[in-house]
């Protein structure tokens, strides 16, 4: 894992000249963002680029996205369900890395102003806010963010069609790059900063089996996966690759129905069967089996991917339901995956009493990806932010982050692996004084503890 | 190994119970004030919130089934009183607005809370084998203060006068006034009562499950199809549709596929309104 600092993150040492003489344009009322912020999609601009000689912006053709140099104020949507913790975490994330930017001296001496988008986890809410965001005078000039892959899915042509750069952060579906496969030049404005893609998740869950079931005393064990997008390729690589890498039997795979809300049967039935572990794939129906898994106390262990569980204050939440329960994640908020990872997540925690969740981190990261890119191209045209993206390598908060290449089979994901981004396995243990915390399992390069049973379970 | 019937035996025998709770204030609310509640549904998410909220101000869940119930029940007169009693003579203006009133509902506890499954503990911890199935205990109390419930129920409307008055005014309304009962009395006792049985499903519900903002939808639609076998109106029909629900939603889940749980409650409403549209015990409608 690379621990190196960033830079650019805190220096704030070059590019200051222009960025000083817009700032004195503004406060002389020249370059007042409110009013021509409003007239700049449909009238010459008047916000002092044009005079801004220092950075050849004079050939600003008006609309923030296509013309060179930087503006006063950089745009950048985020978009997640406002109401969910994982959606919460991207839209206040964006908003922490925007002020943290402010503080000290933008993006290449631009403002940074986040517009969120509550998406309510809805494919046809997203579409609106999305195309909301990014017309009109006031349009985005980049866009992160969205949990959930229906959502996602559903914005693709639409960020093609706009042009507008757009770093996912939450959504895990291997479909997006796959449209880049095949049209590259229409989707290449589509990046995923994290988390690693469902393809990934799954053969993260396949090294994590061969390296702990065993020890764990799971020797039959059924698959658990909520019925979306995200979970497809998971349960294809656990139904092709776990019984033969990982030596376990795999007694039943089970896609189970959004809007499931009686986990009985679905437990009787692993009982039936005799299981050590039930191994999940589950976000947005997760905490509902977890819940009813701890209240009937079912013998047998939970865990895998898990996403609510992630949630920092979930022990607490769940009245203590979430005991022994454990998942893969991006990063946790004491896991030393780089040396960004725990200043994010205290900061985090500082400014949003409570700590984030996995989208969280990433667009964390892909605000400062974005900035990293718009101050190397010099402007925010989509197209010059999408090659200087390509060649980036940026030591974010959840690894070292790089994007597969246009021939590679998942182009302008991120990278997985080891030397990049695989996310840490966590476990939820009680302390002597019954507290929660969220105690690393794997890799063994970052556990802090080993895996426990559930205190039901002998 | 399949489940044994043993385990699926006690769900039918568990979750009929509490459907039957639901059902019957379903039931009432429609036989007597003939008002179709799409917000009943909504006063068991009330219900759950109101536990939800007590137990995290330190209150054992035990004493929030009963103050959940008067939450609920207050937010039915509120409901029917405030908005429904004013257009009960139109029936599609009852529809539409007990359906917004639910929506509004959820969207309260939406903006509250959120969307995520909030937890409310168990009413007791623990559980016991019967006939070599665990059962957790906490369904074991539901299911008998739900029996309890419904005898108390039964008790009610046929041995004691105002009981007598619910069950005249649900046959005639004319005939009722003509022996001096004061409908609009009865409408509103009835609504305490069956939005109250909401309120206390929904605490039951919360401990089995999790709060959330649309909790309440399922169980509406269970009561759709239980009240509609069972027969418009009828208490004991409520009782044993809930129980033939809840028996062929286990088989469906437990033998064929857990991917098809509520679909034999759909399956049965429209086989019922297509054969039998008065139910198993109704009676066709008397005049209003």
């Amino acid at each position: 894992m690379a621990n190196d600092g960033n830079r650019g993150r805190q220096d704030g040492t070059s590019r200051n000249a222009s960025s000083n003489r817009r700032r004195f344009l503004k406060a002389t009322g020249l370059g007042a963002t409110g009013l021509t912020a409003g007239l700049a999609g449909c009238t010459s601009p008047s916000d002092g680029d044009g005079g801004d000689g220092g950075d050849g912006g004079g050939g600003d053709g008006g609309d923030g996205g296509s013309g060179g140099g930087i503006p006063d104020v950089i745009r950048v949507g985020a978009l997640g369900p406002a109401e969910a913790p994982f959606g919460a975490s991207i839209l206040n994330s964006a908003e922490l890395a925007a002020e943290e930017m402010n503080a000290n001296d933008g993006i290449g001496g631009a403002d940074v102003e986040i517009v969120t988008g509550d998406t309510k986890d809805d494919p046809g809410t997203a579409r609106q806010r999305y195309s909301e965001m990014t017309s009109g005078g006031e349009a985005v000039d980049a866009t992160l963010g969205i949990f959930g892959s229906e959502q996602l899915l559903a914005l693709l042509g639409n960020i093609a069609d706009k042009e507008t750069v757009h770093l996912t952060a939450g959504a895990a579906t291997p479909e997006a790059p796959q449209q880049l496969k095949e049209d590259f030049e229409r989707f290449k404005y589509w990046f995923r900063v994290g988390p690693i893609n469902a393809t990934f998740l799954g053969d993260s869950l396949i090294q994590y089996a061969k390296n702990r079931f065993e020890d764990m005393g799971w020797e039959r064990v059924a698959f658990l996966a909520e019925d979306y997008k995200w979970t497809e390729p998971v349960t294809a690589t656990i139904n092709n690759r776990l019984e033969d890498e990982a030596g376990v039997t795999l007694t039943s795979v089970r896609r189970i129905a959004e809007g499931t809300e009686d986990f009985s049967p679905i437990y009787d039935q692993l009982e039936s069967e005799n299981v050590d572990g039930a191994f999940t794939s589950l976000a947005h129906i997760g905490s509902t089996s977890l819940v009813q898994w701890a209240k009937q106390q079912r013998p047998f262990g939970y865990g895998g991917i898990h996403v609510p569980t992630q949630l920092p204050s979930y022990y607490a939440a769940t009245e203590g339901a979430a005991i022994s329960t454990f998942s893969q994640t991006t990063a946790t908020p004491t896991s030393e995956v780089t040396g960004q990872t725990i200043p994010y997540a205290e900061a985090y925690n500082e400014a949003y009493d409570g700590f984030p969740v996995y989208s969280g981190y990433s667009a964390y990261d892909a605000m400062y990806m974005l900035k990293e890119a718009v101050e190397s191209a010099g402007t925010v045209n989509s197209d010059d932010i999408v090659a200087e993206l390509e060649g980036l390598s940026y030591t974010g908060t959840s690894g070292q982050l790089e994007f597969y290449g246009q021939g590679e089979e998942f182009p302008h994901d991120v990278k997985y692996g080891p030397e990049f981004a695989e996310g840490v396995y966590f476990q939820w243990q009680a302390d002597s004084e019954g507290n929660g915390s969220q105690q690393v399992i794997f890799p063994d390069s970052l556990a802090t503890s080993e895996y426990q049973s559930p205190p039901w379970v002998q | 190994m399949a489940v044994s019937p043993v385990t699926v035996g006690v769900n039918v025998l568990l979750l009929g119970a509490l459907y039957a709770v639901v059902a019957i204030g379903f039931t009432l609310i429609f036989g007597v004030g003939g008002i179709l509640n799409l917000a009943h549904g909504a006063l068991l998410t009330v219900g759950a919130y109101t536990a939800y909220y007590l137990v995290n101000a330190g209150i054992p869940v035990w004493v929030t089934v009963p103050i959940a119930g008067i939450v609920a029940a207050t937010t039915g007169v509120v409901l029917y009183k405030g908005m429904l009693k004013k257009v009960a003579d139109n029936p599609v203006s009852v529809l539409i607005l007990s359906l917004v009133a639910g929506l509004i509902v959820e969207q309260v506890f939406l903006v509250l809370e959120g969307a995520q499954p909030l937890v409310v503990p168990g009413i007791v911890d623990g559980g016991v084998a019967v006939l070599g199935t665990d059962i957790e205990l906490n369904r074991l109390i539901v299911f008998a203060i739900s029996w309890l419930v419904i005898g108390a129920l039964f008790l009610f409307v046929n041995e004691t006068k105002t009981g007598q008055a619910i069950l005249a005014t649900s046959m005639s309304r004319k005939g009722a006034a003509l022996v001096g009962i004061d409908a609009d009395r009865v409408f509103t006792l009835t609504w305490v009562v069956a939005a109250g049985l909401a309120g206390i499903a929904g605490v039951f519900l919360a401990t089995f499950q999790t709060v959330t903002p649309l909790m309440g939808r399922t169980p509406l639609l269970l009561s759709f199809s239980i009240v509609v076998l069972g027969g418009l109106g009828s208490i004991r029909g409520s009782v044993i549709g809930a129980y033939l629900i809840s028996f062929l939603d286990q088989i469906t889940v437990q033998y064929v596929s857990t991917r098809l749980a509520g679909v034999s409650g759909l399956v049965v409403l429209v086989i019922v309104l297509l054969v039998r549209p008065e139910g198993l015990f109704g009676r066709e409608l008397t005049e209003g």
